[in-house]
């Protein structure tokens, strides 16, 4: 399972990590498959943080120290 | 004593001489504040320049062909190239520029480098100082003016780039001379904010609209930040101090944002073909397995299974023949005994059998009487025995010898003498 709290990064340098070890090709077939179920969880996990991103949020902090929304236009 | 007394026009010539002939008078550079600007319809300009202590009057002729671009006026600090001279007719010396250049720019130039050396000594600018830029930053900071266009840049590129991550705006004076200060608390006041990233900047500006960016304590605000920081002052050929100090150098507020965020397109690419790596990768080991099963599956167990184990069944059945054979013929062997045994004469005509057993009997009794010592004995001979044993030769016997004679009557013991 992909760990919830784990950050985009961690996830797509996990993922890289587990194709080039599926690439060399010297894992055994029972831990392989194993571990290309996990590479799909992690493409899962990018692809939703990716397809889920919403527009950029700007926001401004005012003198006061409160945040607001940042309307650039 | 007669005293010798010279004119007015002597003495003012006598000191414009001596004012002449003085090399540093000659040719003069000399800085001042202007003031009592007074350019005439003829072209020459009037003024006079002063410090905070002094002041000397001062005239430029042609001035409106030398001045160029430059418009004199009270208040300005200026640089004046020229020489000092006496005017004859009011008795006064007087500076006579022959060019006059706008004060500050050199000045800044010069606290510019002085500055730039000094913090590079201390080791500001070193780069084992300098903090890795996060490749997926999920919140930036930027602190800049609001209504600049170098947040609109920033948010435009971010939002285009990279749309995961929020941007946080610290608005800060660019610009002025309270721009400095008002930028080192927005820095400071920033790291309260959890930010992945910090970019300090403004759009393009001449040397003095960029100043901030050269000041010290802005530079060792950036220093001391502890998010990496990217500069972004618009410029793109000459370095701010904050450039040098700062993490990352970028040469616009736009470019800053490319460097801040990953491109997202790119990104989603990279994912998608780490997936195909991946499914490519597992299809090669299961294509290498599967050939490896197709080796094993097409041996002939697999295939022709009966070509491994129709020989041994031949065997089988042949072994099973032989022994349904081999005892079968044991039975028949067993069955023909008995009956020849069934059909043997002792259970056909047992009768028969007896009465010829018994025949053969009988003549053999009568054979055995002919044989029978005892009816030799009737016959008058004896049977000597010694010990239970027969004796059939004298040499068996010596002197002293028990000696058993048995008679058909009765036995006799004797002893040989």
């Amino acid at each position: 399972m992909v760990d919830e709290n784990a950050s985009f990064e961690d996830n797509l340098k996990e993922l890289e990590e587990i194709v080039a070890k599926l690439e060399k090709g010297d894992v055994p077939l029972d831990n392989a498959i194993e571990e290309f179920k996990k590479a799909m969880d992690l493409v899962k996990a990018c692809d939703e943080k990716l397809n889920n991103a919403q527009d950029t949020i700007a926001k401004i902090v005012e003198d006061n120290g409160e945040i607001v929304d940042f309307d650039v236009e | 004593m007669e005293e010798t007394y010279i004119t007015v026009s002597e003495v003012t010539d006598y000191i414009g001489s001596l004012i002449a002939g003085d090399l540093n008078l000659r040719h003069i550079f000399i800085k001042g504040e202007m003031s009592n600007v007074n350019l005439y319809r003829s072209g020459h300009l009037y003024f006079t320049l002063k410090d905070d202590e002094s002041q000397i009057k001062g005239v430029m002729f042609g001035a409106r062909y030398k001045l160029k671009d430059l418009k004199p006026k009270d208040g300005m600090k200026v640089l004046i190239e020229g020489k000092i001279d006496v005017y004859k007719k009011n008795g006064v010396y007087q500076l006579y520029a022959d060019k006059i250049s706008k004060d500050g720019v050199g000045d800044l130039h010069q606290r510019y480098l002085e500055l730039k050396e000094k913090l590079n000594k201390e080791g500001l600018f070193d780069e084992s100082h300098k903090k890795k830029i996060p490749n997926f930053p999920k919140r930036i900071g930027v602190v800049t003016a609001q209504n600049g266009a170098a947040i609109r840049d920033i948010i435009t590129t971010i939002k285009r780039r990279w749309p995961l991550c929020e941007v946080v705006l610290f608005p800060s004076l660019v610009q002025g001379d309270k721009a400095g200060e008002n930028i080192v608390y927005q820095i400071k006041r920033s790291e309260d904010f959890d930010l992945d990233t910090l970019i300090v900047g403004r759009g393009g500006g001449s040397i003095e609209d960029l100043w901030a960016f050269n000041e010290e304590i802005v530079a060792r605000a950036i220093y001391d930040c502890n998010t990496p920081v990217i500069s972004a002052v618009g410029h793109e050929i000459d370095f701010t101090i904050a450039d040098f100090v700062a993490d990352l150098r970028a040469a616009t507020p736009t470019a800053a944002a490319e460097i801040a965020v990953p491109p997202y397109g790119e990104i989603k690419n990279g994912v998608s073909q780490l997936k195909l790596r991946a499914n490519m990768a597992i299809n090669k080991q299961f294509g290498d397995n599967k050939s490896k099963f197709d080796a094993i599956v097409s041996k002939k167990l697999f295939t022709n299974p009966s070509e491994i184990y129709a020989p041994k069944e031949m065997m089988l059945d042949n072994l099973v023949n032989r022994l349904e054979h081999s005892s079968q013929s044991l039975i028949m062997k067993s069955k023909s005994r008995l009956d020849l045994i069934k059909h043997s004469n002792i259970f056909k005509n047992p009768d028969e059998i007896i009465k010829d057993k018994q025949e053969n009997y009988l003549l053999q009794i009568s054979k055995l009487e002919i044989l029978n010592p005892l009816n030799t004995l009737k016959r008058g001979y004896t049977l000597a025995k010694s010990e239970g044993k027969v004796i059939s030769s004298s040499k068996d016997l010596k002197s002293g010898d028990e000696l058993e004679i048995e008679f058909d009557d009765g036995n006799v013991n004797t002893k040989v003498i």
